[in-house]
């Protein structure tokens, strides 16, 4: 967390986010309630729910919105899509809204389109009130330039060069760490049993 | 390529969130762990629904079916994460996170091996069953679930 964001979400910092017309997309009606409960507990009146990209899609192209937090998995028209489509809808101000997307998991496949498809941040689920919040946040001060690369348009998604800081926290990483120490231990176990 | 580059308008997010007025961010998030405390019942219920669709789910006899039924648990597996997310329930999110992964492992080459459904599907209900404060029960089934997840995707 930078210094800045950390400042900002300091117990005693105050936020006022009660203007903020916000819109929530998930097709699953309890996903819907949790988001909403969530923004309403930092004072975010969820102006449109919606069950459907299709739903969003209608009102987008006629109401202002300040923030949109959308589910990627959804049929027909998912999340993913859906973001794409705003950002290359040439409406304004809502093709360059704050975009935080909700993601249980993201498949394999999907990782670059979860990059490419113009959201300001991807939240993997489980996520706390607090994650929510740190987002939002974020998403508020987030001071990068919009960029158009080809198909892209959306913010700049350069945010540093080299490797992610911190520990290894690749799924894929990991497993495969344990499964080759696991193999080696059996190898040496083997090894030692037959006395080579 | 081409990169064409807009400077960044302020949003009207980052003017409200500084006007005055508002709430300090504990009273925030002390409202917003209240507001989701109060759907914990309905999370539990949602949660158990998706399991019985997964205790539902019998192998496909052909390849179509084991598509649309392999859809069917990856939704039923990602609602289990949505419904249970907020709410502590970190190894069901964990163990419905395994499935998803073994799913998405899913090629022509290697098709689902179906004798894990029921496994996850008993280990959720197991997962739900269990006190919150049996960790070393519930650690023992995550335990052996992550084994097998390791195994089956390591090696791909």
């Amino acid at each position: 967390m930078s210094h800045g964001l950390a400042e900002a979400l300091r117990e005693s910092a105050v936020i006022n986010l009660t203007g903020a017309v916000t819109m929530v997309v998930d097709d699953s009606p309890f996903g819907l309630d949790i988001t909403a409960s969530a923004l309403l507990g930092f004072g975010i009146k969820t102006r449109y729910a919606c069950p459907s990209a299709a739903a969003a899609m209608e009102i987008l192209q006629d109401q202002a919105i300040d923030l949109l937090v959308v589910d990627s998995e959804m049929p027909d028209v998912d999340g993913y899509g859906l973001v794409r489509w705003l950002r290359r809808s040439g409406l304004d101000p809502n093709a360059f809204v704050p975009v935080i997307m909700t993601a249980a998991h993201v498949r394999r496949s999907r990782v670059s389109e979860a990059r490419d498809c113009g959201a300001n941040f991807v939240i993997t689920k489980p996520f706390s009130a607090a994650s929510l919040l740190e987002r939002i946040v974020w998403v508020a001060r987030d001071s990068r330039p919009f960029l158009e690369v080809g198909e892209y348009f959306g913010p700049d998604r350069r945010f540093r060069a080299g490797d992610p800081p911190g520990e290894e926290r690749r799924g894929d990483v990991l497993r495969r760490a344990r499964f080759e120490a696991e193999k080696q231990a059996a190898a040496s176990a083997a090894a030692a049993e037959t006395g080579e | 390529m081409t990169v064409i580059t807009h400077a960044r308008r302020k949003s009207r997010l980052s003017k409200i969130i500084d006007t005055a007025g508002g709430v300090s961010v504990g009273k925030a998030l002390a409202q917003a762990k209240a507001n989701l405390e109060a759907l914990r019942p309905r999370s539990l219920q949602e949660v158990s629904d998706r399991v019985a669709e997964l205790e539902r789910l019998a192998p496909p006899s052909t390849p179509e079916e084991g598509v649309e039924r392999l859809a069917i648990a990856y939704r039923a597996a990602n609602g289990v994460i949505d419904s249970a997310g907020p709410f502590d329930l970190d190894d069901v999110c964990k163990v419905a996170l395994g499935l998803c992964d073994l799913i998405d492992a899913v090629t022509p080459t290697r098709p689902f091996d179906w004798r894990v459904m029921p496994v996850y599907a008993q280990s959720l209900r197991l997962l739900l069953l269990l006190p919150a404060d049996a960790s070393a029960e519930r650690a023992q089934v995550r335990a052996s679930l992550d084994h097998m997840v390791d195994v089956k995707l390591a090696q791909s």
